[in-house]
This record gives C-alpha cells, structure tokens and sequence, in this order.
C-alpha cells in the first residue's frame, strides 16, 4: 500500500485552480483527476472511490459541504480537504466539523497542500 | 483605558491643543491606510510571482480592499485639510471607475484597463487570472502607466495636500511663529532640547505651567530618539530657551509625532514602536533640500517628490525601531 500512487481528485470551478494542481501534485507520482462541475465530480467518484478529494467550498450547483457530505456517505475512508476563499473560514471550520481532513485557504502555495495531503496520507496508510 | 475614556480626556484640554492632539491622531490614521495599501500591493506582488494558486475572487478582493482602503485614507487626508476633499474624491472617484473597469473587462473576457503593454515582468502565465493581477499591479504603480494615473501616483497626491497644508505639518514661514505662539499660550512650553511636548493621551485638567523634563513623559520612542542627542549638554536646561522651540512632539508610551517649527527647514517624523512588528513603523516627511541620507540609517524606503522626500520602514522590530531613532535623534540634534 505505502508504494502506491495515491488517487487524488480536485475539484473547483475555477479552472486555473485544477490546472495549476494537477502538474504540481502529480510530481510526486500520485494520480489527479480534476473538475470544474461538483455533478460530474461525484459521478466519477461512484464509478472509483479516490483516496484524497480536494474541493473547493463555494461552488454554483453544489458546494463543498455537499460534495463531502456525499463523498463521506460513499467511501468513509476518503480524505477531504476544503478550499476556502477569503471570508469563508467559518464555513471551513463547519466542514471540519462535518468531517473533513483539514481546509487550506486560497491564495496557497501548492506546497502547502502537499503538506496536508502527506498527513493525510499517513493516516491512510496507518 | 478606552477609547471613549480617551477622547473624554482629550475633550477637557485646550482647544487648540485639544485640535493639535485630533489632527496628530488623524494622520496616524491616514497612515495606517497608506501602510495597508502598501501591503495589498506587496501581497500582490507575491502572489503574481507564480508559486501561489490563486482565482479570480483573490485579484476582485485585492481590487476591492485597495478602493475600501483608499478612500479611508482620502476621507483621513479631508478631514485633515478640508479644502482637499473636493479635488481628492473627484480623483477617488476615477479610481473607484478604473477598478470597476479592471473587473468589469476581465469578467468579459477583455484584457485589462489600464493602458501600458509591457507585462515582461509577470508573463509567467498567460491565465486570465494572472493576466488580470498583472493589470492591478500596473494600476497600483506601474512604472509603464502613464504619469498620474497610479494608486501610488494618487497617495502621492494626498501625501501633497496632508503634509503641505495640514496644521501640524507643512509648516508654512509665515505659520511658523503662529505655531509657536500657540504652544506657547496654550501653556504648553518647551521641555528640554528645546521641544514643545504633548502627551496625546495624558488627562491634562489643567495644562502644564511650568517646564517639564522629557523624563517626565512616559514615551519610549521619544526617549530612544534623544537619548543620544546631547541633553546632557544643555547644562543651563530648558531656561535656555528664551525664543521658542524648533520642535514640537506629540507623545504617548509607544508613539512620537515630532514636527519641526522652523521656518526654513521641513521635517516631520512619525513612529510606533510597540513590539507589534505588523503595526510598528516610521515614517519621515523632509523638504527636497534635507539630506536624508546624512540623518536617516540604512534601510529606509525613500520617495522623492516635486514637494519633498517621504521616507518609511516597516515591518521592522521595535529594536531596529529604537537603533534608528537614536541616530536620527543624534544627526537631528547634535
């Protein structure tokens, strides 16, 4: 298990968000999938559970406590990590309490993401 | 002590100290606004180098809280010198237009407002987002932008108004004696080195009516800047003094207004020094002739303008603070 790829998905309807995320995490080997729409995001999740789901949290159709709630309700095991923005730090800290992993606020440096998913990682592997 | 309580003390003084202490207070403000914006345009800075992930709602935030910011700082700069406001709204006003501009283009997938093609020194990415930072920073003070049509350009100007026709600064020769007189019949009389001293927040029931040592006022700033500076060579002390002082301070335990009264020599130095590095600065405002480099240490951000030089360091710790006042007070006073 400790050698394999995690399988990451991002999801945020900004799509320099995705993009610029994806190179960056998949430096590491792991497999990232990204999504600007929380639908086909979920869609996909059914299909093959990831191990780490980073989402945005305010999103047009569905936002983040959603997708959590969701991705909570199919794969207990997954760790979701919350982007928030500027003023959203309060809804971050319901998500916690809902049951994500952590929450990083936007702007952030893809380092520290990386950071949270380790830790994240080791809980998997634990 | 409340700030309530504070401005009921401050209400018991003198009028015309009572509207010295305000004015003090008040450009503090002005530049506590001016130091934020200077901060969201660093945090841009930063941001546009490539190494953060950031959307859009960051670059329309940053927008956002540089207009909020600013016309604070404008309504600071007319309420200091009221004859202002007209021309300095007028000119918020196109700000407030050029940042609705910059938002507005780039929602319609335009390219920014601001005029100027150079963007050689953020061309890491050609994202919209990007691309919309790089035009923000260009209208925050892009040396490419047209003369005037900056943020910076624009505290520039408000800088102009505040320091050349503000009470306290920008002492005029003909308002020179006028300043001093007024120091003088409010009671409040030159302490030693030959400064007028108020204490901004102290309850001043009835004002001082005799001299009162620099001791005597609890201002760690105002200590640093003259502890190095000679008093002990005034041996006669302040009786010394029999035609005004140069100076007058405005002091509280971490703050210093120190304002020059001569009619030939410009300088006004402002400081905090708390241990809050966030919060704590000094800012200096010189006419064109001083030689800043012969009285200020090193790693000062200086500006020289058509009026005068402004020069500032922040996010210093209170120590490097405190070094700096007392060379400034040695080179000031020796």
């Amino acid at each position: 298990m400790s050698d394999q790829p995690l399988r990451i998905m991002v999801i945020d309807d900004e799509n320099i968000v995705g993009k610029r995320l994806k190179p960056a995490l998949e430096k590491t080997g792991d497999i990232v999938e990204t999504f600007e729409e929380g639908e086909k995001a979920l869609a996909r999740f059914a299909q093959e559970p990831f191990d780490i789901v980073v989402t945005d949290i305010r999103m047009e159709k569905i936002d983040g406590i959603e997708i959590l709630e969701q991705i909570l309700a199919t794969s207990g095991r997954t760790k979701v990590i919350i982007i928030t923005g500027y003023a959203t730090v309060e809804i971050a800290r319901e998500a916690l309490s809902k049951g994500a992993f952590d929450f990083i606020a936007k702007p952030f440096k893809p380092s520290d993401l990386r950071a949270i998913i380790e830790r994240a990682s080791r809980e998997l592997r634990s | 002590m409340s700030i309530l309580e504070k401005l009921k003390k401050i209400s018991r003084k003198e009028p015309e100290i009572r509207h010295f202490c305000i004015q003090t207070i008040r450009f503090k403000k002005f530049l506590e606004n001016a130091r934020v914006l200077l901060d969201l345009f660093n945090d841009g800075r930063e941001k546009v180098l490539g190494e953060y992930i950031f959307d859009r709602h960051y670059v329309v935030s940053l927008i956002d809280s540089v207009i909020e910011r600013l016309g604070m700082m404008v309504y600071d700069a007319s309420v200091l010198v009221p004859k202002s406001g007209e021309t300095l709204y007028a000119m918020y006003d196109k700000h407030k237009l050029a940042a609705g501009n910059l938002i507005g283009f780039s929602a319609s997938g335009n390219g920014g407002a601001i005029s100027g093609s150079d963007t050689s020194e953020i061309s890491l990415s050609a994202e919209p987002e990007y691309q919309l930072l790089s035009d923000v920073l260009r209208w925050f003070d892009g040396k490419e932008a047209p003369t005037g049509t900056t943020v910076m350009d624009f505290m520039k100007q408000a800088f102009f108004y505040v320091l050349q026709f503000d009470a306290i600064g920008g002492l005029e020769s003909s308002d020179s004696m006028k300043n001093q007189s007024l120091f003088e019949n409010s009671g409040v009389l030159a302490s030693d080195m030959g400064i007028y001293l108020v204490d901004l927040w102290k309850d001043a029931l009835a004002l001082p009516e005799k001299r009162r040592a620099i001791n005597d006022f609890n201002s760690v700033p105002l200590k640093h800047l003259l502890m190095d500076a000679g008093v002990k060579d005034v041996k006669s002390g302040p009786e010394n003094i029999h035609n005004g002082a140069s100076w007058v301070a405005a002091v509280s335990e971490y703050q210093l207004s120190l304002n020059t009264l001569k009619p030939d020599f410009q300088f006004r130095l402002e400081t905090l020094a708390s241990g809050y590095e966030q919060s704590d600065f000094i800012f200096i405002f010189a006419d064109k002739s001083a030689s800043l480099d012969s009285i200020l240490p090193a790693g000062f951000h200086i500006e020289s303008t058509d009026y005068g030089q402004l020069a500032w360091n922040l996010d210093v710790s209170v120590k490097t603070i405190e070094d700096s006042l007392m060379i400034i007070g040695r080179n000031l006073f020796n």
